[in-house]
């Protein structure tokens, strides 16, 4: 036996434009399978293997609709055998049939079922049922393959009772799955589906479900990486500008900081593409508005107390951050000045972080002396700037590690207030604080530091992405 | 572990190809290497596709002129200084106290900066690195070579390897200095015979200035006496500068006073060159460490490092299937309004039933119906077809897209009729009026047979 033949296949088939191909693509993480609402979009098999290092642990195949269900049946039986030899007969349509291009459908999608590959059935349970579709499952029956139905709901309505009376005819496993909501825990169902098709099938199958879970576990240990590397580079990001005699000040200062926000978006844009190929969505459509938040912007007062901290929060993070330091000063002086090192600490925290609310850095002239003059603006000193941008960065992960890859349509990203519950909490706001003000302060964090930062991100991504 | 493979695999991790599954294998390949072998297993492996001359040896090359350099320098001046410091007109005396500064007390209060320089070189901004002039070289340097500044340019080294580099070359040049000293001091008592002493404004006894010699031979004065002056030596060989000229004592005693050289060859030969040899140790290994640190924080490094590592999952071939997106927007291609009597109605995978209600519903008079498609046998429609003549109407489910069968189905009654009119229904909860998407999908798909002869609702 080829080294084909070992490992589980699954065939996804059905009437045409049922979702197969969607759920395919929902299964296989992949967003360039061809879906769309035109039937007969898929015409070839196509074979999504699931690889570890190289090896196959099983394989999805996408095939396209039957379109002359009656006519091969028809063969078929005309062809009749026994019961136990009813497969030999679909071999033989196949070969038969191979360049006859009115079952070209009908040879693509039988022919990975015929190479040992298990049904997967896909109906549309919100349309009604109809006779129509018996003459597809009684072929599948012939193919003598394991088999299991999959209900899909593309529509509102429901006829899923009388789905399910006609499927339990022909199937004896029948799940519902939808092909749009998908994630890691449909995923897992419906592998553990698949696992019963067939016993030799279970340990490999169960074994992909092991594997889906360590991958879904690594998407998102990148996901942190890459967030946190966004952090650091858009919180220490400084731009620099010479500034030559005859230039205006006012005027060079405003462009500098075009420049250090333009930068800063720009961070956002290429941790937002490295996002979209972990979570293999580099085809997703999103149209550039939504994308860009160009109605509700990085720096708009707006959105300052959306993603962020209000003025408020902001000051109750810098006091405690602020009374810390106070208590730095104290254990310096041993204790003696207790309570007033904490109190100063705190308010100096507090009323910085009052005044600093709207300011991002402030653009310094370097060289003054020298006669060669620079401009600088950064590293970030707004302490609400870390909280808006992981959040929003956040935002976007979430949305992205949630979303199916069937899915086509340009999607939304709209964060709303309720968002910022999700992710930040007292403690949580404490802990990042504590990097927060090392780069407001200018210094590197360390690798033990960084290591930990991502861990605390990396955390908050798995309350949201489940 | 050395600044030119850094270099290398700062080079190569920007320059090669990204391919988990080319990495994948080769960290399968070396999976019994720690990460750092892995990292350098991999430089070596690729360092063929860097073009010569490298960026390492170009920088490295830079650096070493540097150092040779500035090593030249430090140890020409440190002999001019302890020739300079011992030279013996014959008058007066030399005072051991300036050289024993030049060798003891500037060499230990540079170390304590270096120390420090070493402790605090994970910040960034090192002053202490900055005040040094092993790092002022590099600028002044690459002010006249472009080609070199260009080469430091395009690599970014991290800033704590670059701490590093300028303390480690701090303490070469340090030492190259301290050599030097002590190679005059051997050089100048091996050519004259010079006579030490000592003087100072201080209120400072002989039997003080003895005990401060005795501490400071602690290293060396069990085991080697001789180099360790005695109370009596102390005593002959103070000056005083206001008493005018050298004493006659001095003079008497100049031999002895010679004996002196052992003392300051050792504290030199300690001071100067062993301690500063042990913190060149230290700024070696810290060099050493500070690449292994960087290297292994390379973000690029990590990354290799996890697709080396961390199974090399997918889940479809990586071939992309060329995006087809057929939806095209719908037009609607003139209303074709039904007439009401019919010569026959024909139901798609509809009962009769259901197409007499049908009729009913949209006003249809026609005499005949006829259940078609669906579980029907293939010879029932046939025959169907046969009877076909006239006018018909052909009611379809809407939400049912096309299938060939149904096409077949189409094109063979197109023969047989006078008109045919296709009626595209909606489903029961809407009233059976169909959704314009649905329609949209049988307009298209039966526009290559539309005609005056076949129409489609819509
Ligand atoms: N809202 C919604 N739409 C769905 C769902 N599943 C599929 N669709 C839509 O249904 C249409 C057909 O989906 P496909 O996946 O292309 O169907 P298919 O069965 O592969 O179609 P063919 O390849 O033409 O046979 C597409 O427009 C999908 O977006 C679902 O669960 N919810
Ligand atoms: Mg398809």
């Amino acid at each position: 036996m080829s080294q084909r033949e070992i490992h589980p296949k699954f065939a996804v088939v059905g009437h045409p434009n049922k979702g197969k191909s969607s759920i395919v693509s929902a299964l296989a993480m992949d967003d360039t399978v061809a879906i769309s609402d035109v039937p007969g979009t898929t015409t070839k098999s196509r074979s999504f293997p699931l690889k570890v290092d190289g090896k196959v642990l099983y394989e999805l195949f996408d095939t396209p609709g039957f379109q002359r269900a009656r006519q091969v049946l028809a063969w078929l039986k005309k062809h009749d055998v026994s019961a136990d030899k009813r497969h030999e007969v679909v071999r033989a349509f196949i070969d038969v049939h191979r360049d006859d291009p009115r079952f070209n459908d009908e040879v693509e999608l039988l022919e990975p079922i015929m190479q040992g590959a298990g049904i997967i059935y896909v109906v549309d349970a919100s349309k009604p049922y109809g006779e129509e579709y018996e003459a597809e499952m009684e072929i599948l029956r012939w193919t003598g393959q394991p088999s299991m139905a999959l209900i899909n709901h593309i529509d509102v309505h429901d006829y899923s009772d009388a789905w399910k009376r006609a499927l339990s005819g022909y199937f004896h496993i029948i799940r519902t799955f939808n092909p749009m909501k998908h994630d890691r825990h449909t995923h897992r169902a419906i592998l553990e589906s698949m696992a019963q098709l067939k016993e030799e099938w279970t340990a490999q199958v169960k074994a992909s479900i092991a594997l889906f879970e360590s991958y879904y576990e690594m998407l998102q240990q990148r996901s942190a990486q890459t967030i946190a590397q966004l952090m650091i580079d858009s919180l220490s990001f400084v731009a620099r500008k010479p500034l030559k005699d005859q230039e205006d000040e006012a005027v060079q200062k405003r462009r500098l900081e075009e420049v250090y926000k333009e930068s800063l978006r720009h961070f956002e844009h290429t941790a937002q593409r490295k996002i979209d190929a972990i979570w293999n969505h580099r085809h997703l459509e999103k149209s550039q508005e939504e994308i860009t938040f160009d109605q509700i912007d990085l720096f708009s007062e707006e959105s300052a107390s959306l993603f962020g901290l209000t003025r408020k929060e902001l000051m109750v993070t810098a006091v405690t951050t602020g009374a810390a330091t106070g208590a730095g000063v104290d254990l310096l002086f041993a204790g003696h000045t207790m309570l007033l090192g904490g109190a100063v600490g705190a308010l100096v925290g507090g009323v910085g972080a009052w005044l600093s609310f709207d300011r991002l850095s402030e653009i310094k002239i370097l060289g003054k002396k020298v006669g060669v003059r620079t401009l600088e603006m950064g590293p970030m000193k707004n302490p609400n700037f870390p909280y808006i941008q992981l959040g929003r960065i956040l935002y976007y992960t979430a949305t992205i590690a949630n979303l199916s890859h069937a899915m086509r349509k340009p999607i939304a990203l709209k964060m709303d207030r309720a968002f910022k519950d999700q992710w930040l909490d007292d403690t949580t706001r404490k802990a990042l604080e504590k990097f927060h003000k090392r780069s407001r302060e200018g210094k590197v964090l360390s690798e033990e530091m960084r290591k930990s930062y991502e861990a605390l991100i990396l955390e908050r991504l798995k309350v949201l992405v489940g | 572990m050395d600044l030119k493979s850094y270099i290398d695999l700062e080079v190569l991790l920007r320059t090669q190809p990204r391919e988990r599954e080319v990495r994948r294998s080769f960290g399968l390949a070396h999976a019994s290497l720690s990460p750092e072998d892995q990292l350098q297993a991999w430089r070596e492996k690729h360092l063929h596709t860097l073009q010569t001359p490298r960026l390492s040896d170009r920088i490295d090359h830079f650096l070493y002129g540097v150092s040779i350099i500035l090593l030249i320098v430090a140890l020409i001046l440190g002999i001019l200084t302890g020739v300079g410091l011992l030279r013996y007109n014959g008058s007066e005396p030399v005072n051991l106290i300036y050289f024993l500064a030049i060798a003891v007390l500037i060499p230990l209060v540079s170390m304590v900066l270096s120390v420090i320089a070493m402790l605090r070189a994970n910040r960034a901004k090192n002053l202490l690195v900055h005040l040094s002039m092993a790092y002022w070289m590099e600028r002044i340097v690459a002010l006249w070579s472009k080609e070199s500044a260009d080469a430091l340019h395009e690599v970014r080294i991290n800033p704590l390897v670059a701490n590093w580099i300028v303390i480690k070359r701090s303490q070469s040049i340090a030492l190259a200095f301290s050599i030097g000293l002590f190679l005059a001091l051997l050089g100048v008592v091996a050519t004259q015979d010079v006579a030490f002493a000592w003087s100072t404004t201080l209120d400072l006894g002989a039997e003080d200035f003895y005990r401060f010699l005795h501490t400071l031979a602690w290293p060396w004065r069990t085991w080697f006496p001789e180099a360790v002056p005695s109370l009596s030596l102390v005593e002959q060989s103070r000056y005083f500068r206001l008493g005018g000229g050298v004493s006659d004592t001095l003079i008497a005693h100049a031999s002895l006073l010679g004996a002196w050289w052992k003392f300051l060859a050792m504290a030199t030969l300690f001071y100067a060159v062993l301690l500063r040899l042990l913190l060149w140790i230290v700024s070696v290994k810290g060099l050493t460490r500070a690449l292994h640190t960087a290297m292994m924080s390379l973000d690029r490094a990590k990354q290799l490092l996890s697709d080396m590592n961390e199974p090399y999952i997918t889940t479809h071939e990586q071939n992309e299937d060329e995006k087809k997106d057929r939806t095209e927007p719908y037009q609607p291609s003139g209303v074709h309004m039904p007439v009401t009597a019919y010569d026959m109605v024909q139901g798609w995978s509809l009962d009769e039933d259901r197409l007499r209600f049908l009729c009913d519903h949209f006003d249809i008079e026609a005499p005949v119906c006829f259940h078609v498609g669906g579980n029907n046998t293939l010879e029932a429609d046939e025959k169907v077809i046969e009877e076909s003549s006239g006018s018909v109407v052909l009611f379809v489910k809407a939400w049912e897209p096309p299938t060939m069968d149904a096409i077949d189905h189409i094109m063979a009654l197109i023969t047989k009729v006078e008109r045919l009119v296709i009626w595209p229904i909606g489903l029961e909860e809407e009233g059976y009026v169909a959704n314009p998407r649905s329609v949209a999908v049988w307009v298209r798909k039966l526009t290559p047979l539309i005609n005056e002869k076949v129409w489609i609702v819509e």
